[in-house]
């Protein structure tokens, strides 16, 4: 392996005010290598990825292509290097077609005319050559999120790059798409490109990378080739000191096992041909039924954007119902608002924590209690706040969810976004509740607070809670629920219990194919 | 504000808490300082004119209080929206509403015996006053119409109204100047002091600065106007109907406002007279900024900038300095804490 990498990032330094993302990191990246880059979330992957691709300047470090020390000042140069990237949060313009997206701030051949003749056909010869099966006509907003991802991939590859460096690219995909995207992986460097494959999962890497970095609190961990690792010395290397890895739950595999899981007798949350409108009346979620018993947790699993978010504030009265009925604890609360079903115990985690749940002109103290501002102890019968009260739950709080902060009285908008977190899940998890809708409550989370979550879940579960965790992230809800519903398009497209549990399974009904047994 | 912060005013951490305000008030004097004389005049004799007319004599202080009346009123009238995120630009028009609807009952009620006018008439510029602010929150909660929009033209309607009220309907035709005949004496606040006059108004106004601080500061209602103007959506989806906090704090607002304009009627004037709004709304902005929408702090920026105003019309007096030289110095006491807040935050 004397070959010289052919690129090499040194000494990398980066920080953000007060925060040093990355602190003298490394990387190197061989000819024909899919190179994982693995770590928590907050460990500075994206950083680092945005400095190479010259969307942040470094305040130390060099980077090499093919041993020659090279600038990189904009995305510009950078795909002038032959460097391209595909953002976890792309953009595409939605009423335009592939092509057209994928041409968008290219040299055109034939401006006059604007005809894209060619540029199709060089596109779906790509599209050929790596398996990236996409229509080059297709409009964008008519596609799936794992075709809009191909469609980013050829984009770089339409301009001709070398190095592809993939940003958690399977978020938002189903386990078939993901299969798809590492094969065309696979074909890629075959034909002699090189891939950095960013992720935060662990099996992702093991199972398609040649090499793997890991990168813990700005740092390099550890770098060895696939052959050498195995998941032990990754977690480790992952999750650094303070969190057993044996009894971890994050890293359990199995989890609860493979069989049926015992429920409550009592349905705590039914829900029965419920139907949401959006503004322009169209259903986005549209004749859904379930129910959720307590001490259970049932999944939600879907693509992003196919009604989950809706379905989850129709059922805290926080966006209209068209249809149907909602049922929680024996009473409908298809007219009841928020605030009643926040006092009849009904708590919910946001997936938009900062819109949707963070008040960042108010106090850490104040944000703590938002929603049960009205309830004893912080407030007394003749809507008086007890401030004393108020405060103690703070400092309570502050001290059992490790909140960093300088104390009850700092105002919201100081706190780091890691901490802004900690603020919410304190929030949803200490207050008496019989039902939670927690809608990926693990996203950008780092390790530690993520298997704090899933600790609190479970250990709610025991205690009788029912919860609908809503969720993207396919393992989390494997690992945790009693069973999973999928949706898709504003329908449930099946319910599977625990025993039933298949990735493939669940991907299949992820993308709209019905079970037909 | 909360327990803890009133704990730090209280504890010599207040030191170090408001000397960026105190740097900022010292700054603007500074730079005034400079204009007047450039103008040619004696500098330490106008600052002591604008400090401490108000302390020499007893008259000097009552002025003072009578000016603190209207100013801490309507600097609530701003602050009260702004919890919530609204901006009440229409303290002006809703403080002229409030005090022809005290004159209405005043004149239309003159018989009535004291303890009946004067409630009613203090209770009509209330009421008037909401009313002239539930307009604009009525049309942002309906069609969601920009309330700094439509409180301002609510402004120019009452010019209108005032006018056609103090010439056309109870006019005193022996005024010179727009103005109408006397209201009931049962209608007349008693004074504190009968001379030079001091009129209870000022403990209403001192009362209702305390309440509203209830209100907002210890309330869970008031928790609910705060979290508003923190983050509406965050609010909505926590169980706040958001819209009607909007609407509840345009109301109050005006509600405050038309009190000012009741008092100034029944405390001051005893009729309507064109013009009793004065520059409150502005100074009243001024306040409820400087106090960084704090409603405990209100009323003692309040009594500053009324110290301010009473000096500056003595200084006008006694050294021909125009007035206009301590709005210059209030603009600066502004502009200076809002740039102390920027230092702060680095
Ligand atoms: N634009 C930014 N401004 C301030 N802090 C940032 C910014 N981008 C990233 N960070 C911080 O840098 C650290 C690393 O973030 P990131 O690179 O996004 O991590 P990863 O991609 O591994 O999840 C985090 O603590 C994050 O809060
Ligand atoms: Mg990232």
């Amino acid at each position: 392996m004397a070959q010289q990498p052919l690129l090499k990032m040194v000494g990398v330094r980066k920080t953000f005010g007060p925060v040093v993302a990355l602190d003298n990191v490394s990387l190197e990246l061989n000819k024909n290598e899919i190179h994982g880059f693995l770590g928590g979330n907050g460990a500075g992957k994206t950083t680092l990825m945005n400095v190479l691709y010259g969307l942040y300047k470094p305040d130390a470090g060099e980077i090499y292509l093919d041993g020659q020390k090279i600038d990189i000042r904009s995305p510009k140069d950078a795909i002038a290097h032959g460097i391209g990237m595909v953002h976890q949060h792309f953009l595409q313009i939605e009423n335009y077609t592939v092509t057209e997206n994928i041409v968008l701030g290219t040299e055109l051949q034939n401006r006059p005319t604007l005809k894209l003749d060619e540029a199709e056909k060089r596109i779906a010869d790509l599209s050929e050559r790596f398996g990236l099966v996409v229509d080059p006509r297709a409009v964008i907003e008519n596609l799936p999120m794992g075709v809009r991802q191909r469609v980013e991939i050829l984009k770089a590859l339409y301009r001709g790059v070398r190095i592809l460096i993939l940003d958690e690219p399977t978020t938002n995909l189903t386990p078939q798409e993901v299969d798809a995207l590492f094969e065309s992986l696979r074909v890629m460097v075959n034909q002699g490109l090189s891939v950095v494959f960013i992720t935060h999962k662990l099996r992702e890497v093991m199972s398609v990378c040649d090499r793997i970095s890991v990168l813990r609190n700005g740092r390099n961990a550890i770098s060895l080739p696939r052959s050498e690792a195995n998941e032990e010395i990754l977690v480790r290397e992952m999750v650094g000191e303070g969190l057993d890895v044996e009894k971890s739950l994050l890293f359990s595999g199995e989890g609860l096992g493979k069989k049926t899981l015992p429920v409550g007798e009592k349905v705590v949350l039914h829900v029965e041909n419920l139907t949401v409108r959006d503004e322009n009346g169209l259903p986005v979620v549209n004749d859904v039924s379930f129910d959720v018993h307590e001490q259970e947790i049932l999944g939600l699993a879907g693509v992003a954007g196919n009604g989950q978010q809706e379905l989850a504030e129709s059922l805290l009265g926080i966006r209209p119902i068209a249809a149907g009925r909602v049922v929680i604890n024996g009473t409908d609360v298809a007219q009841t608002g928020t605030r009643q079903l926040i006092e009849q115990g009904v708590t919910y985690i946001p997936q938009d924590r900062l819109n949707d749940g963070f008040l960042p002109r108010a106090s850490v103290a104040q944000n703590l209690i938002l929603g049960y501002h009205r309830q004893p102890p912080y407030s007394s019968k003749n809507g008086l706040l007890n401030w004393p009260a108020i405060y103690q739950t703070a400092r309570r709080l502050i001290k059992e969810y490790t909140i960093k902060t300088t104390g009850p009285d700092e105002i919201g908008a100081n706190l780091s976004g890691g901490n802004i977190q900690r603020v919410m899940l304190a929030r949803a998890f200490s207050h008496q509740a019989r039902l939670m809708i927690a809608h990926n409550p693990t996203r950008g989370l780092d390790i530690h607070s993520m298997e704090f979550v899933y600790t609190k879940l479970l250990e709610q579960k025991e205690q009788g809670l029912a919860t609908l965790l809503i969720s993207e992230d396919l393992d989390e809800l494997m690992l945790l629920c009693n069973r999973i519903a999928v949706m898709y398009r504003g329908q449930i497209m099946g319910i599977l219990d625990r025993s039933q549990f298949d990735k493939y399974q669940i991907g299949r009904l992820m993308s709209g194919v019905k079970i037909n047994d | 504000m909360t327990e803890q912060a009133i704990e730090n005013k209280l504890t010599p951490g207040w030191v170090t808490r408001f000397l960026p305000d105190l740097l900022a008030v010292v700054a603007s004097f500074v730079a005034a300082g400079i204009f007047i004389a450039a103008m040619g005049f004696n500098v330490l004799d106008a600052y002591e004119t604008i400090l401490f007319t108000s302390f020499r004599s007893t008259n000097g202080f009552i002025q003072t209080l009578l000016k603190f009346v209207p100013l801490v009123l309507l600097a609530l009238a701003f602050t009260v929206p702004l919890a919530a995120g609204k901006f009440n630009i229409g303290g002006e028009g809703q403080m002229i509403v409030g005090a022809i609807g005290a004159a209405a009952v005043g004149i239309v009620f003159a018989d009535l015996p004291g303890v009946l006018l004067l409630p009613l008439v203090i209770l009509g510029g209330i009421l008037f006053g909401a009313f002239w602010g539930a307009i604009p929150a009525w049309l942002l909660y309906r069609f969601n119409i920009n309330e700094i929009l439509t409180t301002v033209l609510m402004n120019f309607i009452s010019f209108g109204l005032i006018d056609y009220v103090a010439t056309e309907i109870w006019k005193d035709p022996l005024a010179g100047h727009p103005t109408t005949v006397p209201i009931g004496t049962g209608g007349q606040l008693p004074l504190l002091v009968s001379s030079p006059p001091l009129h209870s108004g000022l403990l209403i106004a001192l009362v209702t600065a305390g309440l509203i601080y209830m209100y907002t500061n210890r309330t869970s209602a008031g928790y609910e106007l705060i979290a508003t103007g923190a983050n509406p959506r965050a609010s909505h989806v926590y169980g706040i109907n958001v819209r009607r906090m909007f609407l509840m704090s345009l109301i109050l607002g005006g509600a405050l406002a038309g009190l000012a304009g009741a008092i100034e009627v029944s405390g001051n004037h005893h009729r309507l007279i064109e013009g009793l709004q004065s520059n409150f709304l502005i100074l009243g902005i001024i306040i409820g900024l400087i106090s960084r929408g704090n409603n405990l702090a209100v009323p003692f920026v309040a009594f500053f900038i009324a110290v301010l105003e009473v000096g500056a019309s003595a200084m006008q007096r006694t050294m021909m300095i125009p007035g206009e030289m301590v709005f210059i110095v209030e603009a600066l006491v502004l502009l200076f804490v809002l740039l102390s807040d920027v230092v702060r935050r680095r």
